[in-house]
């Protein structure tokens, strides 16, 4: 049976997620977890001093979606964790609003931790998303600090 | 012939999001294509461009194809609040 979409490991989509579901289903993965770490990246109402209204999401959705499947197969790899999920938003997001969730399930804390941080690294160098943000003057797309 | 994508700002810059190419010799590269794309669409040769070819990150020196899909992208930004 094809699972849900929302039960797919690693997703890019418009609507919000629930963190509380999130860590839920990587918890149902396997009893031997003792540690669930979460990153969740969350719109911020300013930057560089500038006053922010939205940000958005351009994708590449095809490539996108392999790269953060690519990715999480990686961090299984590399790391010595259970499970791990990611979710990615493109669309209009207000401050406050969520961007993307990473979850890493793992037997002790440290390597949940470690893989954490490497996977949204990782993310920011190898999945073809962009972002926009509205000011008050306007659109403007935002190039990464290198 | 090839298919070249745009995104982001480098869409915003050029006015189109898609355009088609003729390979000017068999063996041409990603590099070859920047070339008549920056002349074409007056990118800046040394923006740092990233490129990929059917979907996976690619070189310049990578050799193309007849119906290739090459994308052409600024840096990625996703995952920042």
């Amino acid at each position: 049976m094809t699972p849900a979409i929302e039960d797919k490991p690693v997703r890019i989509q418009e609507g919000d997620f629930s963190v509380e579901e999130e860590v839920d289903r990587i918890k149902q993965s396997s009893r031997g977890i003792g540690a669930v770490v979460a990153f969740l990246g969350v719109a911020r109402d300013s930057s560089g001093g500038k006053a922010i209204m939205s940000v958005s999401f351009e994708q590449y959705a095809s490539m996108a979606l392999k790269a953060l499947e690519a990715l999480r197969e990686d961090a299984l790899r590399r790391f010595d964790i259970i499970d791990a999920r990611i979710v990615h938003r493109v669309t209009a997001i207000n401050p406050g609003g969520n961007i993307v969730l990473i979850t890493v399930a793992s037997a002790h804390r440290e390597e949940a931790f470690r893989a954490c941080s490497w996977c949204i690294d990782t993310l920011k160098k190898t999945v073809p998303l962009w972002k926009k943000e509205t000011t008050p003057e306007g659109e403007s797309w935002v190039v990464p600090h290198a | 012939m090839i298919r070249v994508l745009f995104f982001g700002m480098l869409a915003t810059k050029t006015g189109v999001r898609e355009t088609h190419l003729e390979l000017k010799r068999p063996g041409a590269t990603l590099s070859d294509v920047m070339e008549e794309l920056g002349k074409r669409f007056a990118l800046p040769p040394k923006a740092p461009y990233m490129l990929a070819v059917n979907e996976a990150q690619a070189d310049p020196s990578t050799v193309l194809k007849d119906g290739d899909e090459v994308a052409v992208m600024p840096p990625f930004s996703g995952g920042l609040g």
